[in-house]
């Protein structure tokens, strides 16, 4: 397939969607049922790919590319993946000068107590999936008092919990 | 606010990029929290840049990104940011797709993720209550804690979308102005 063809097709596809997965009805009617160019099984591969490895859940579409194109096919899927993030800055333009007034930082305030709470809800189902065993609880139990009580940087939290799952896989 | 380098922006999302599992909302907690404890964006700009993102189109995480190293550094820091949150993670998640059947079932790999997503959700809940408490002052904590447990309601009881749930957080910021 032709790469500026694979690039469109994609971007297409995110710049249509609000949300990591929610490209996903477009990439697979234009790739798997229209073009035939990617197999279901595939394209689960991608999906799958994209949810065990770290990064946003939007990342599959770098694994499309791949399994499309190879390496230039993952580059133009990384490329459809950045693209729609930097429409952001326009916006931030136009609100940056009103970003001051007194009634625009009560509602910039308000948006960032309301992040906290998305924050905690997007959370649940994810903890529902992760805290299976007591062992998962702890490290839950221990990232949750790093994270909120210490100053203590993120990266040692993550690697001591990287290291547990080491240490658990070989007792 | 602090002002830092170029390479200090790059490095905090590259390494964010390729530790945080779980997909958008962990990695935004982490930067969130990274990002106070550095003084690198105030709460107002990381609300704002939380707001925006929810409506921009595509991955929203990547979105808050760009809007977070242009807050940091401008331009270049918005493309820094991107680009270091997604290339390490990318390469990893070609190989990842080529190595699909070995690892999918490797079980210290297994191990080690399960480990990373627990580690995620007890960053999440805490970088959201230190999101608040911070936010807390004596005699002024009625608005911060009203505000981000109605929109937790909102999100988990009500299953109201995060973009319905930043509408009505801005109608309640628009009329409930602290004095």
């Amino acid at each position: 397939m032709n790469l500026v063809v694979l690039y469109l097709l994609l971007v297409k596809a995110t710049l249509t969607s609000f949300s990591g997965l929610a490209s996903l009805p477009m990439v697979r009617n234009d790739f798997v049922v229209r073009r035939h160019v990617l197999t279901d099984r595939q394209l689960n591969t991608a999906v799958a790919a994209g949810r065990i490895g770290p990064g946003p859940l939007g990342i599959y579409v770098v694994s499309v590319g791949f399994l499309v194109d190879g390496a230039p096919g993952a580059a133009a899927g990384w490329l459809a993946m950045i693209t729609p993030a930097f429409l952001i800055i326009p916006m931030l333009r136009f609100l940056g000068a009103r970003a001051e007034h007194r009634r625009a930082r009560a509602i910039a305030r308000a948006v960032l107590f309301a992040g906290a709470g998305l924050m905690a809800s997007a959370a649940v189902p994810l903890a529902r999936d992760a805290i299976t065993n007591p062992l998962s609880l702890g490290i839950f139990a221990v990232s949750f008092l790093l994270i909120a009580g210490a100053r203590v940087d993120s990266l040692w939290v993550m690697l001591g919990a990287a290291l547990v799952g080491v240490a658990a896989f070989q007792f | 606010m602090a002002h830092p380098r170029l390479i200090d922006v790059t490095r905090l999302f590259a390494r964010v990029g390729v530790t945080v599992f779980g997909g958008g909302d962990p990695t935004i907690a982490i930067l969130q929290r990274e990002f106070y404890r550095r003084s690198w964006l105030s709460p107002e700009k990381f609300a704002i840049a939380f707001g925006l993102a929810r409506l921009t189109p595509g991955t929203n995480v990547l979105a808050f990104c760009a809007a977070s190293g242009w807050y940091i550094l401008g331009i270049a820091g918005a493309l820094a940011a991107v680009l270091a949150i997604t290339i390490p993670a990318s390469v990893l998640v070609v190989w990842l797709t080529s190595a699909y059947d070995l690892t999918a079932h490797n079980r210290l790999a297994l191990s080690i993720a399960n480990a990373l997503l627990a580690a995620a959700v007890g960053t999440m809940i805490g970088a959201a209550l230190l999101l608040v408490r911070t936010q807390c002052k004596p005699g002024r904590w009625l608005r911060p804690v009203a505000i981000s447990l109605g929109a937790f309601l909102l999100a988990y009881a009500a299953r109201l979308t995060p973009l319905q749930v930043i509408g009505v957080a801005t109608v309640v910021g628009f009329f409930w102005v602290e004095q």
